[in-house]
């Protein structure tokens, strides 16, 4: 089964194109690095991936299921950290836990035994009775990815989750994801760093709208180093502008 | 449907849980009306009555004249805190966590907006009850009967609430927004004055009165707590309640930044 | 035609089942007929002029109404409303008080400074007694021995023995006393200040001597105390509770008979004047002469419940009670 299908999938904000014909498949338990510099629309792309903007043009498939005409089954296919933190920070982490479960129509025991399976997969069961405000930044995403998790999508969009974590949380929040990835679920991370992709990872280089390349991390770099392969398609599309 | 009141609920609940843990927010909803109450109240010479305007069947001080119109207030300021709310939610974040949940958008603002309605009913009996302990009251059987009135109306002045939170993008607008609508809304209304009395004073603004629907608010209210019933208050709150409700659905319908209508290249 | 008034006599009947409320316009020279189970104006008709004072015999079946521009009383039927016939009151009858037994009537004359003595049935009048000036107020005692006046300006209560016809007591009480009223025992009465602003409590002992034991006297917030001006006052026939009509402040006050304490305000019309029980005295009836209305005070949880239009400048009020 193919966990997301996205072809030539176009947006403009009135005059300025955000994305022109994007198109890339993730298949069953792939872990894919979207990777581009700040403005490269990959926020455009998740807010549509994610429901909050309308496609304009082409076609998503979440999970076998048109986004466009299957909004709600395709979307609790879904599981989405977003950017920004999206906390009640004076709730406890099962209290922020228990709404979004609701909010997927989870409630009661099997709400609880599904957070709690999602927290130890993150290594937070034990933090469940604490306040959010309370918790770290690293505990704080550890929370939200777990919380992503809690209706078992089959898929999981990430969008530049490391943001403002020190180099030791960002290693063990990008460890964590890809075991995610390694047990069946297939993983959307979009990021502007390229430390964060392993060699084996799919990466797939969106610039200025356009995916400039889709190969593996190993295939992509070739005899430079990641760092350098990226900065050439990023920069060289600059200069060709 | 599970699905949807397992959401609702928890909607609701997870908008009860910040009213209380706010114990400022509940402080300031009492003693605003309280303050026009008692201390407003006492100072417009109306200590002699007021005469006799439906639903009134006799005189009546000016203390309870406003006390309806005072429920209403609660009402229009909780509407307006939610919709602060919900800025504030979208600049969180947490207003994309709950658009995001598979549920219709209409559904998950009616959730949210019946939270806030609910919230508003429990702070106009909290008031109601505060009221009469310093002796201003309604008839007993008016308690009850004011119930729906104050959904309805709640449900109204929330609604545009969430349109108005639909259509200001950022927080620091929001004083701007108090100014220009709880404000005329509620002078501007049957609240502090019978329409007969504004009329007295200037025929303009006795129609500007007239048009605003919080009069109708208000009107339900005092109607329903003496046992009466306005069906054109009725009609006008509901009518536009939904009005209101409907316009906010489209403004967070996806895709409001972007340009609507596919591409060419849709195959 | 023996059918048709059988007919009628029978619908009368049963139209008259239910109390009626007589209110007296001073203005417009009606008196207003009131139904006392639906509230609603059954009728409105002329009473002479300036009618004033107001009462009922003790069987319910005659009206009687200080005309007091035309210098008499005048008696109609409580069910068709008819004229039945006039009483000789002596000049400017405002105020009167009928014997229990329903034979006397006792009226007080404002420019003369008499108080007339009528027989209700020769409609002769039996004495003229002097007594202060400007004599408004009337009250009699339960066992019927004494006649209490109060005269305007003199600020005195006259108590007059029946026997006689002679003033026995004099007492004095505040500026321009409106009303008196005795409680249904005859052990205590009440008389209303209007530009005092108090009512003075007197306890009766058996031969009718009064002894002043206290004065009443309010306070509403927001009102000034020069409008507080006790009018009409009614007390309920176990003594617990005194109304009194408190004039421009538009108020009743509801005052414990016992204690002498006021325990609330009712806010009624505008310069609310006199004051009725309905028979089972569930209610308490206000006249109020600015607002042209009448309001229906709830007597149980002393409430204003609702007020109804009459003619215009009401002044008093009775009920005739329902014809079972």
């Amino acid at each position: 089964m193919t966990a997301l299908e996205v072809e030539n999938v176009g947006f403009r904000y009135g005059a300025r194109t955000a994305l022109s014909a994007v198109s890339f498949r993730l298949e069953e338990g792939q872990f894919c690095a979207l990777l581009g510099p700040n403005g490269a629309g990959k926020s455009t792309l998740f807010s549509i991936l994610a429901r909050l903007n309308d496609i304009q043009a082409g076609r998503v498939t979440i999970a076998d299921c048109d986004l466009a005409a299957q909004p709600l089954k395709a979307l609790a296919q879904v599981g989405i950290v977003f950017q920004q933190p999206t906390l009640d920070l004076d709730m406890t982490v099962q209290r922020n836990m228990m709404y979004f479960a609701a909010l997927h129509g989870l409630h009661g025991a099997r709400a609880r035994r599904k957070i709690e399976q999602a927290l130890s997969l993150l290594g937070m069961a034990e933090r469940s009775t604490e306040k959010v405000r309370t918790l770290n930044g690293g505990h704080r995403r550890r929370m939200e990815i777990a919380r992503a998790l809690i209706h078992e999508p089959k898929l999981l969009l990430l969008d530049e989750p490391t943001v403002g974590l020190d180099a030791e949380t960002r290693r063990a929040i990008t460890d964590h994801v890809h075991n995610l990835a390694a047990s069946g679920l297939s993983v959307l991370w979009a990021t502007h760093l390229v430390d964060e992709v392993d060699d084996g990872d799919r990466v797939i280089v969106l610039h200025e709208g356009h995916v400039r390349a889709d190969a593996t991390a190993a295939d992509l770099a070739g005899n430079r180093s990641l760092v350098d392969a990226y900065l050439e398609l990023t920069g060289a599309a600059e200069t060709s502008l | 449907m599970t699905r949807y009141l397992v959401a609702f609920q928890a909607i609701v609940a997870r908008e009860l849980l910040r009213f209380t843990s706010q114990r400022g927010r509940f402080l300031s909803a009492l003693v605003r009306p309280l303050v026009w109450l008692l201390i407003f109240a006492a100072g417009f010479r109306a200590a002699l009555g007021i005469s006799i305007i439906p639903p009134y069947l006799t005189y009546i001080t000016y203390e309870v004249y406003i006390l309806p119109g005072l429920c209403a207030m609660i009402l229009l300021f909780n509407g307006m805190q939610s919709s602060l709310s919900l800025v504030y939610d979208r600049e969180m974040g947490s207003m994309r966590l709950l658009l995001t949940a598979p549920l219709p958008r209409w559904w998950l603002l009616l959730s949210k907006l019946c939270a806030g309605v609910f919230v508003g009913v429990l702070q106009v009996y909290a008031f109601l009850l505060l009221a009469a302990l310093f002796g201003v009251d309604l008839p007993p059987a008016g308690y009850l009967l004011i119930l729906p009135a104050l959904i309805i109306a709640g449900f109204m002045l929330g609604a545009l609430g969430l349109l108005i939170s639909s259509l200001v993008q950022q927080l620091e607008n929001f004083a701007t927004v108090m100014n220009f609508v709880i404000f005329p809304v509620f002078f501007l209304s049957s609240a502090l004055y019978p329409l007969w009395r504004m009329r007295e004073s200037s025929e303009f603004l006795y129609y500007v009165c007239a048009v605003n629907p919080f009069t109708y608010a208000v009107e339900l209210i005092r109607f329903s707590a003496y046992s009466a019933f306005s069906s054109m208050s009725l009609l006008i709150v509901v009518i536009t309640g939904i009005l209101f409700f409907g316009f906010s659905v489209i403004a967070y319908t996806p895709a409001r930044a972007g340009q609507r209508g596919r591409g060419p290249s849709q195959t | 035609m023996r059918l048709l008034v059988l007919f009628f006599t029978f619908l009368l009947a049963s139209v008259a089942h239910a109390d009626r409320i007589f209110v007296s316009n001073e203005r417009s020279n009606t008196v207003t007929v009131i139904d006392g189970s639906t509230w609603e104006v059954l009728t409105e008709f002329p009473a002479g002029l300036r009618p004033r004072g107001i009462t009922v015999s003790p069987d319910g079946s005659k009206l009687y109404v200080c005309a007091s521009d035309d210098n008499l009383v005048r008696v109609f039927d409580t069910s068709s409303y008819e004229e039945l016939f006039t009483l000789p009151s002596g000049p400017d009858p405002e105020l009167f008080v009928l014997e229990p037994n329903g034979r006397r009537l006792y009226i007080a004359n404002e420019d003369d400074n008499l108080v007339t003595v009528v027989d209700t049935q020769t409609k002769e009048v039996l004495a003229e007694v002097p007594v202060g000036v400007e004599p408004e107020g009337m009250a009699i005692s339960p066992n019927a021995r004494i006649v209490v006046n109060t005269s305007e300006t003199t600020n005195m209560a006259h108590f007059i023995d029946t026997e006689t016809n002679t003033i026995k007591y004099n007492m004095l009480v505040d500026q321009r006393p409106r009303y008196a009223e005795y409680t249904s025992d005859g052990t205590r009465l009440f008389v209303t200040a209007e530009i005092g602003g108090t009512v003075s409590v007197f306890d009766i002992d058996g031969d009718g001597a009064p002894t002043e034991v206290g004065k009443i006297s309010f306070q509403v917030a927001g009102v000034q105390p020069e409008w507080l001006q006790p009018v009409g006052a009614k007390v309920t026939s176990d003594g617990q509770w005194l109304f009194v009509a408190l004039g421009p402040s538009n108020r009743v006050a509801v005052v414990d008979a016992k204690t002498l304490e006021v325990e609330k305000y009712i806010l009624v019309g505008e310069r609310v004047w006199q004051l009725a029980f309905t028979p089972g005295e569930e209610y308490l009836l206000t006249t109020n002469g600015n607002t042209n209305d009448i309001t229906v005070i709830d007597v149980a949880s002393q409430e204003a419940v609702r007020s109804i239009p009459v003619g215009q400048q009401p002044w008093g009020v009775i009920v005739a009670p329902g014809i079972n």
